[in-house]
Parts: structure tokens; C-alpha cells; sequence
């Protein structure tokens, strides 16, 4: 699926590395499939923007998944309304339930009052027909990562159960060209974006670093900020949108020191929550005990991984 | 003519006390009932003064007669009525409509009261009290216009004593005392010849004697002695103190106006801003005091906004953080000691640079003008450029960066000017040198040798190396706008074109450059010495330097011609062809672009700041690939004094991936000075820092940046935790490091930490 023009060469050498780190990872019943779609700019300077930002969300997608089979990306003059219908069609044929989709959709967008649309080379798509492609993919859990001027306008329209949709205003009225995707794209690589340090960015936490470092551009600047980004949906602290390290766990020997991995990481969440029970001292010395094991198992999986 | 629809009285809805208003009058045609109570009043004999004005009120049946006594009473409201009814019945009368404008501004209401002044003037153009009105206003608005008012006053009427005593006062602040004093001569002769009140006159020659050395006036016992109770005797020299920065003497002469007039609400506003200004030793105390004259002053007269605005300002004090450092702290410690009040906001992240920055500029200037603070310097950093404005002036909305009162620098912080734009720690620097000029002089350095020094030591021993002089200074210079030596006060004082004030100030600098080159460091110190003895710069000049100013300006001119000379010349092609490099860079020929800023700095190398061609030229470097050639000039903007912020932080990526860790540092502390506010900067600095060995600088860094609390709190944690334990601190790294993988439990390299210190 994925067309090979619109790709840059970063991405082609990065699938090629993606797929060989991965060769070795069994084949998972679940699989997850993006779809990338960078816009109409208008002019030189949006249309450069639009494509770096795309090909950076499709390497980070590559590196995720592994299979440019799995990643589908419209750019330039390809990223048509047809061509984006056709994609989400075939989305639709390809996925099943167990599968999830994420779609990233980078560009300008418009709202008129009534209807929000997507402006694309050649005739633009509306929210409506946009949003009725999705439903129609019966990937269960989506993620939908609208990054256009006047985004806003769809949240609600798109929201359903076990979708996150992230928007990057907060309404159809906020209609300048925006700076989201330009921070989505480097939160999806950003050691900074992972907040709990485990390789895997999840879309909550890329929507956190992309939230902030908006807000940030706009105050050093000293300018009002024309965006507010938006999310709605729970399931954004279970998507995975970029892994930064691949974790491999091909025996079950590594299984087993994975899971107890998750464990000692269950128990340390548990015993934050009842930080206000202990003694200080205490709950550091139940804490560094916790932690301790954790780094030993970490350890053990890591040499097993490196062998 | 048409009654204007009704002077609004919004403010009346504050309660104000009523105190008895205290304003002679001079004028000829005041009602003679009216003059008897007046007489009372202006001999101290309040009680019965008011008994006059009350019985006025009472019974008179003219409400312009009833209007001035509830007035006089201080009753503002009521007065207000009656001009309203008066205006009504006499609309064709200027007179009433002058009174009631200068009601107007007792309640600080200008514009109301220019309305009502033009008003009168239409109805009779050379209605003299109207012209007078204009002219104080105008006056208050240091408005070129006001001279003008004057003369057509004193063409209609030479002996006016309102006319002459503006003049004068206008001239006493403009520091021409001979002519502020001849004017005050010629007044004293006719308020005597007519009999009227001589104390306004008394108050501003008591104020002619300060500004001429003499603290001990006659002139103050001559008014007492007709009024004990005269307030201004002692307020009015106290204005002529904090104009010539002696806020510390102003406070004393304020404190003495309320003891023995104690509803002069302006004295206690006056007296309140400028403890603020004055007490470095005690600061808390200090604004305790001037909370509570301001509060006083704002109960008496709720219609000043500087009041308003001070004490909303001394309430947001809880918003900083203040905290003592050196002596401040501990009196056996040999430096003065610095206070600094910062926003909590920002206290933790900005307070080691400022701190450093502050201890470092005072050795050096202690050194180089061979004077020893002897009492804590104070520094603020307001985040909201108005708290500022408010902090200098009282009012939002001007234009400065930074003020000093002596012991106390108050300054924009970068955040209220947006990060790169505003070199803050050269600002401080400014400041802090401004400090020493005040305090070596006993605040008698005249204004353009104090921003001298000050410019001069930016340059000299700033955080950033070289002149800065914006391009109109030069297109000044070579239109031989300068000013001679002596003369160089009025600069700042009446500039006369746009942006002279910024041209003086360059001047200045220059002029204190060439004398240190020229006779060297000590001879400013020896110019500092004869102002505080009191010298004019003329004598100063030849005292230090043993030349006249004549003298010493074609001298100064010679100077500048051989240091600017090629610059002026080459102006316009060096402007072309920058303008040529940003072009090309624009439309991405770079080949041209490396070209055009290659020749704009062959030309003009020393210009690096706003639209510098060393920028274009780096760009064009690195769109042509050319790594090193980039490296090298972005090495020699930032010596030349480059600060971009964007610039440096390539540069020390460059110098960092080059392996110069040293010099990365040091343009990364570079950066502080210009943008502490950026995460990236403390993160890289700190890790530089811990890299070179040197963790308690990157200590520095990181709680810097926890300060911030940026996004990635986990990260943050771990560099406390490295740097702790660089620093061997077994129990800090240990809480940091648990800090951190409690946040992130699959951090590794936190982990690895955690591993070894429980082995």
C-alpha cells in the first residue's frame, strides 16, 4: 500500500532497517496499520512543511511496524480525494476487528460553519464523507490524528468508542495554519515524548509533548496562540503510536522475564498509589526495592535481546 | 454655545475623606468673601477657615461662591454640583468654567479639564486662568507647547505670579537654576507689592537653594513663620531631590511636609514611592512604611493612579520571592551584599545568572571606579513590563528596560520582552554600573556621565564583548548631530529629534571609551570625584583631564572621525549590499547571498546585531555545505559580540560535535544571557558541564531546568542524580534517582545508576 513516490529516501532506507530489526518478532494476530495523508499547501513553504512533516510520521511509522505493507502514505499531488477514498476503502477490505488503524492527516483544513473540510489536491473531502470512510475500516481501535487548521470542528463528529481522536484546535473557528504536526512528527522520535522511559510512545504521551511544545512556540513568541490542541477517547494511553526500541521476545525464557518485568511495574504503580500511607523513608526503601528488581530483570532481558 | 451634555463624575463613587484643599490663589478677580477665608487658610489658621468657608456654603446665595468653598472644604462632590448648576446658569461665563476644570485636576482628570479650559477660551480667547490651566497640564506632560502657553499668558498679563511660578519651576527642573530663579525674584516682588501669599514662592526659592548645595534654606523658616502648617515648604524641594535622584533626602523632606501637614495626601504618595526607591538596608520595613503613606494617601485622594497603581504593585510583591545573599545575610561577610526580588515564577530558574552576574559586576566596578559599596544592592526582575513601569514611574507604558535609584536596580525580566530580543544581562550590567556612578557621587553624577560609564562599561567589561550602536546613532553622527560635552545633559533631558535621547546615550558611551583611552580608567574616577564635590562637567573635564570642554570636544571629534570614519563612508554600500545578502537568502541563491554578506562585512564587520550580514553568511555556509567555513563565522560573530540566540546554539552544536567542549560552554553560558528560558539550553549546558567534570556548574544547570518543570520530569530527575553523585552526595542521588525511575520504571540508565549505589 504504500506509494512509493511519495516516499523519501530516509524512509525507504528505515523501512529496510525497520523490517530487518522486526524479522525476527513472531507474527502477531493483531496487527496495526497507518494511514498518512499530507494535504494541499497552497504555496512552496506549506507544501515543503507538509511533506517533511509527512515523510517523518512515516518513518516513525515505519520503525514501528516494520512492514511498509502496513503503511500507507498520500503525499504531493497523489494525495488526492480519490486516492484518499481508495485508501480507506481498502483499509476497510484489509483490517480486521482485532486490528487497529491509526491516520494522520497533515495539511490545511476549513470549516465553513456547517461542514469541515480537508483541502487536497483536486476536489477537497468533508467531514462527513471522512468520517463515515472510518467507521466503515473495522479496525477496532483507531486513533485519528487530525493536525489541520479548523480540526476542531470534527471532534465531536469522529469521537466513537475506542477511537481517540486528536485534533490540533479546538474548534472549526481557530482557522490558521497550524504547527501540530510539525511537534507530532518529533514527538514520535523524541526520547523526550517517553515519559515513563520504556521505548514506546503512546499517543497520549505524544499528544502531552505535542500540546505543550505548541503552547511553548506561541509564548516565545509572545504571540496568542491560534491552536488548542484537543483529545477525546480513552483508549490514549493503550495506543502505541512509535516505538523507539524494539523489544524482542522470541523465547519463552524472555516471556517470562517480560511479564515479570510488567509485574514489578504493576507493583510499583500500586505502591505510588499508596505513597501517603508510609513514611517517607519507608516508601523509598519499599520503592528502591521494587525498582532494584525491576533493573536487574531489565538487565536480563536486555543481555538475552543483545545475544 | 451648546452645554456639553454633562461632565461625567465617574469617580465620585469612591468615597473620598474630606480634608480642606490648600491652593493659592492669585488671581485678581477673586470674590472678596471668598478672600478673607482664603487669608485664614494660607496663615495656618485652618479652623477658622473653614468656620469662613462653611458659613459661605451655608448661606451664599451665588452656587460659584458656594461651589469654591465646598471646595476649599474639600468637599469634591458637592463642589462638582455646584460648578454643574454654575455652568448652567452662566454658560457664557469662562471663569466658571475654568474654576470647575481645575477641580478637574485636583481629581486628576486632565483631559476633563482641557475640555472645559477650551471651552472657556472659546468663549473668550485670552481668558488668561484658562491659558494657565493648558500650561500646567501641558507642563505635566513635558509637552513643547507649554512655553508657548506661557509666553501668550505673559504677553496678556506680565505680572501674573501662576505664569511666573510655572516658568520658574520648569526651569528649576530643567536645571536651569539662575533663570528658574530670576523668575522667582520678579514673582516674590509682586506677590509682595499686591500682599498676596508669598509660600509658593517661598517653597520653590527654598528649592533653588537645595539645587544650589544649600539644604539649610531661609527661605523654609520665612514660610514657616507665616505658616506653620505649610506643607509644601518641604514637599516642593523634596520634588527637586527625586529629580536630581536623591531619594533618600526627597523621603526625609516628604516625611517633614506630613508631619506638620498631615492631609497632603500627595506628600504621603510621594513620600511612599520613593521609600520604595531609597532604603536598601531594610527593604521589608521599607515597603511597610510606604504601604502604609501610600494607603493614607489613597484614602485622602483615591484618584491618583500612581497611588492606585503602587499599592496594587506593593500587593503583588507576594508574587516574588525575595532573597538575601552575602552580607545581606551574614555581616562578616566582606562584600555590601545583594537582595534580589524575583517572581516565584521565575526565582529558581533566573536566580544563580542574576546572582553571579550582580556579585561579578560589583568587584568589577568596586575595582575599576576604586569605590566600595558600603550597603546591600537590591535587584528586581518584573516578568510583567508594566509592574515595572509602575515600579519607575508610577504609571504603565513606558519605554526603559531598566532604572536605578542608587541602591536599587529594577528591570524588565526577559519574559516581559520576549527571549532574543532582550540582552538582559547586558541591561543588568548597565544597571549595576549605574549603581556605582550614583553612589560614588552622592547621586550629584549628572545624567549623561552616568549613562556613559554605564554604556561604556557594557562594552568594556559587559557580558557582551564589543559596541553595540544602532544605524541611526551613525547616520546622527555623520550629520554631525552630536552635542558639546556641556551640553550633553540636554540629550536626554529636552531632546529635540526622534531618537536623540539614543544618539546621547551612544555619545556618552563614546565620550567615556576616549577619556579612558585616552587619560585612562583613573581619570573617570577622578571625573566621579569632582561631581560628587559638586563640580559642573565643564570644571570636571578640566579638573580630571586638564583640557576646557572646547577643548575636549574637537578633541572627541577627532576621535570619532578616526574610529568611524570608514564606517560613515561606506553606509550606503555596506547597506546595499546586506540588503542584497537577505535578498538572495530569500529567494535561496546562497552563492549570492555568501557574496553580498561577504562585502557588507568586508565593509562594516563590527555590526552584528538586528539584520547583521554575519548571519546571512553562516546560512549561505550551511546551505552550501561548507561546515567549517560556517564554524568559523559563526566563531567570529559571537567575538565580535554576536548574540542570536538561534546562532550561539548552532555554534556550541557545532563546537560540540567538533569535541570543543570548553568553548561549547561557554557559548552555551552565552546563551543565558540573552534566553535563559529555554529547556534545551540547561539540558546541554548541564550535560557539558558534567562531561568536563565540573558538576556543580551542571548542578546549576539541571535545577535550572527543574525549575522550568519541563515535560519530561523523569530526565530531570535522572541529571540531578548524576550530578549528585558526581558530587558524591549518596543520599541526593539516591532520592533523585528513585524520583526518576518512579516515573519512569524502564529508564535504563537510571537504572544503572540505582545498580550502583546499592551495590
Amino acid at each position: 500500500m504504500v506509494d512509493p513516490a511519495a516516499l523519501g529516501p530516509a524512509v525507504k532506507a528505515l523501512a529496510a532497517i525497520a523490517a530487518g530489526l522486526l524479522a525476527a518478532a513472531p507474527v502477531a494476530q493483531a496487527e496495526l496499520y497507518y494511514l498518512i495523508v499530507g494535504g494541499l499547501g497552497g504555496e512552496a513553504a506549506y507544501d515543503d512543511a507538509f511533506a517533511a512533516h509527512t515523510e517523518s510520521l512515516a518513518e516513525a511509522a515505519l520503525r514501528t511496524v516494520g512492514e511498509e505493507s502496513q503503511v500507507a502514505v498520500l503525499a504531493g499531488a497523489d494525495a488526492s480525494r480519490d486516492a484518499l477514498r481508495a485508501s480507506l476503502v481498502a483499509l476497510a477490505e484489509q483490517t480486521g476487528e482485532a486490528d487497529s488503524l491509526a491516520v494522520f492527516l497533515v495539511g490545511h483544513g476549513s470549516y465553513d460553519g456547517t461542514e469541515y473540510k480537508f483541502n487536497l489536491p483536486g476536489p477537497d473531502i468533508d467531514g462527513s464523507e471522512l468520517g463515515a470512510l472510518l467507521a466503515a475500516v473495522p479496525a477496532r481501535t483507531q486513533l485519528i490524528v487530525n493536525s489541520t487548521s479548523a480540526s476542531g470542528a470534527v471532534l465531536e463528529d469522529w469521537s466513537a468508542e475506542n477511537r481517540t481522536v486528536i485534533t490540533a484546535t479546538r474548534s472549526g473557528a481557530e482557522r490558521n495554519a497550524t504547527r501540530f504536526a510539525e511537534h507530532w512528527a518529533e514527538a514520535l522520535s523524541a526520547d523526550e515524548s517517553d515519559l515513563d522511559k520504556n521505548g514506546v510512545i503512546t499517543a497520549q504521551e505524544a499528544f502531552d509533548y505535542t500540546s505543550r511544545r505548541v503552547a511553548d512556540s506561541y509564548e516565545s513568541e509572545g504571540t496568542l496562540a491560534t491552536e488548542h490542541p484537543q483529545i477525546a477517547g480513552d483508549t490514549a494511553t493503550r495506543f502505541d503510536v512509535a516505538r523507539l526500541v524494539a523489544r524482542i521476545a522470541d523465547t519463552p525464557q524472555m516471556q517470562a522475564l517480560i511479564e515479570r518485568l510488567d509485574g514489578l511495574e504493576e507493583q510499583v504503580a500500586a505502591l505510588r498509589l499508596r505513597r501517603n500511607e508510609f513514611p517517607v523513608e519507608e516508601y523509598q526503601a519499599q520503592l528502591q526495592g521494587l525498582l532494584v528488581e525491576l533493573a536487574l530483570v531489565q538487565q536480563q532481558i536486555d543481555e538475552a535481546g543483545a545475544q | 454655545m451648546r452645554l456639553r451634555a454633562g461632565h461625567l463624575w465617574l469617580v465620585l463613587a469612591i468615597a473620598a475623606p474630606q480634608s480642606q484643599a490648600f491652593r493659592i490663589e492669585y488671581g485678581a478677580d477673586r470674590p472678596p468673601e471668598l478672600v478673607a477665608c482664603d487669608q485664614a487658610l494660607y496663615t495656618g489658621q485652618r479652623a477658622e477657615a473653614r468656620s469662613c468657608y462653611r458659613a459661605l456654603l451655608a448661606t451664599h446665595d451665588d452656587v460659584r461662591i458656594k461651589a469654591e468653598a465646598a471646595r476649599s472644604l474639600g468637599d469634591l462632590r458637592a463642589a462638582n454640583g455646584f460648578f454643574q448648576t454654575a455652568v448652567e446658569t452662566w454658560p457664557e461665563d469662562p471663569a466658571v468654567r475654568t474654576r470647575w476644570g481645575d477641580l478637574f485636576v485636583e481629581t486628576h482628570q486632565d483631559n476633563e479639564a482641557v475640555r472645559l479650559y477650551q471651552e472657556s477660551l472659546e468663549l473668550a480667547p485670552d481668558h488668561v486662568p484658562a491659558i494657565l490651566g493648558l500650561a500646567r497640564i501641558s507642563a505635566g506632560r513635558f509637552e513643547d507647547r507649554t512655553r508657548e502657553w506661557i509666553d501668550e499668558i505673559l504677553d496678556l498679563d506680565p505680572d501674573n505670579v501662576g505664569a511666573r511660578l510655572l516658568l520658574a519651576r520648569m526651569s528649576l527642573e530643567e536645571g536651569e537654576v539662575d533663570e528658574g530663579d530670576a523668575q522667582l525674584e520678579r514673582a516674590l516682588e509682586i506677590v509682595e507689592e499686591r500682599g498676596l501669599p508669598p509660600l509658593e514662592v517661598h517653597a520653590l526659592k527654598a528649592s533653588v537653594d537645595l539645587l544650589r548645595g544649600t539644604d539649610q534654606s531661609p527661605w523654609t523658616d520665612r514660610a514657616l513663620a507665616y505658616n506653620a502648617g505649610y506643607g509644601e515648604i518641604h514637599a516642593t524641594p523634596a520634588h527637586f531631590y527625586v529629580i536630581t535622584r536623591r531619594y533618600r533626602e526627597a523621603a526625609e523632606l516628604y516625611r517633614r511636609a506630613v508631619d506638620i501637614q498631615p492631609d497632603l495626601w500627595a506628600a504621603h504618595a510621594e513620600l511612599g514611592v520613593n521609600l520604595l526607591r531609597g532604603n536598601c538596608e531594610d527593604p521589608e520595613a521599607t515597603v511597610a512604611e510606604a504601604q502604609r503613606h501610600l494607603a493614607l494617601a489613597y484614602r485622602g485622594d483615591p484618584f491618583s493612579a500612581q497611588t492606585v497603581n503602587t499599592l496594587r504593585l506593593i500587593d503583588s510583591f507576594d508574587n516574588f520571592a525575595v532573597t538575601r545573599h552575602g552580607s545581606a545575610v551574614d555581616e562578616a561577610a566582606a562584600e555590601p551584599g545583594v537582595i534580589l526580588r524575583l517572581h516565584t515564577d521565575e526565582d529558581l530558574v533566573l536566580r544563580p545568572y542574576v546572582l553571579e552576574l550582580v556579585n561579578r559586576s560589583i568587584e568589577t566596578f568596586a575595582e575599576r571606579y576604586a569605590f566600595e559599596l558600603n550597603e546591600p544592592v537590591i535587584a528586581e526582575l518584573y516578568p510583567e513590563h508594566d509592574d515595572f513601569a509602575v515600579r519607575t514611574a508610577g504609571l504603565p507604558g513606558i519605554g526603559l528596560l531598566g532604572v536605578t535609584f542608587g541602591c536599587l536596580v529594577a528591570m524588565d525580566s526577559v519574559s516581559a520582552r520576549g527571549e532574543g530580543d532582550f540582552h538582559w544581562g547586558t541591561t543588568l550590567w548597565h544597571e549595576m554600573a549605574h549603581v556605582f556612578t550614583l553612589r560614588a557621587t552622592n547621586h550629584l553624577v549628572p545624567r549623561w556621565f552616568s549613562e556613559g560609564v554605564s554604556v561604556y562599561e557594557e562594552w568594556a567589561t559587559g557580558p557582551l564583548p564589543g559596541r553595540h550602536i544602532p544605524l541611526h546613532v551613525f547616520e546622527a553622527i555623520g550629520e554631525d548631530k552630536l552635542l558639546p560635552v556641556a551640553e550633553l545633559d540636554q540629550g536626554f533631558i529636552r531632546p529635540t529629534y526622534e531618537n536623540q535621547v539614543v544618539v546621547s546615550y551612544m555619545q556618552a558611551g563614546l565620550i567615556c571609551e576616549y577619556i579612558a583611552a585616552n587619560w585612562g580608567q583613573t581619570s573617570l574616577q577622578a571625573m566621579l570625584v569632582h561631581y560628587r564635590e559638586g563640580l559642573e562637567t565643564g570644571e570636571a573635564i578640566e579638573r580630571a583631564l586638564g583640557v576646557t570642554p572646547e577643548q575636549f570636544d574637537a578633541e572627541f571629534e577627532e576621535y570619532v572621525a578616526a574610529e568611524f570614519g570608514a564606517v560613515l563612508d561606506s553606509l550606503e554600500p555596506w547597506q546595499r549590499a546586506r540588503g542584497a545578502a537577505w535578498d538572495s537568502a530569500a529567494q535561496g541563491a546562497w552563492n549570492e547571498a555568501l557574496a553580498q554578506a561577504s562585502r557588507a562585512i568586508e565593509l562594516f564587520p563590527d555590526y552584528v546585531d538586528e539584520g547583521s550580514a554575519w548571519l546571512v553568511k553562516v546560512r549561505a555556509h550551511d546551505e552550501l555545505g561548507e561546515d567549517e567555513a560556517a564554524l568559523r563565522t559563526l566563531r567570529e560573530y559571537r567575538r565580535r559580540g554576536g548574540y542570536a540566540p538561534a546562532a550561539l546554539m548552532q555554534l556550541a552544536g557545532r563546537l560540540d560535535e567538533a569535541g570543543s567542549d570548553a568553548e561549547a560552554i561557554a557559548v552555551l553560558e552565552d546563551v543565558i544571557q540573552v534566553a535563559p528560558l529555554q529547556e534545551e539550553l540547561h539540558v546541554r549546558l548541564g550535560d557539558l558541564l558534567l562531561d568536563a567534570g565540573r558538576p556543580d556548574e551542571a548542578l546549576v544547570e539541571y535545577q535550572a531546568l527543574a525549575a522550568m518543570n519541563p515535560h519530561d520530569q523523569a530526565s530531570v530527575h535522572f541529571r540531578l542524580a548524576q550530578a549528585w553523585h558526581a558530587l558524591e552526595d549518596l543520599d541526593l542521588t539516591r532520592e533523585h534517582v528513585l524520583h526518576a525511575l518512579e516515573i519512569a520504571p524502564h529508564y535504563r540508565e537510571a537504572q544503572q545508576l540505582l545498580l550502583e549505589i546499592v551495590r
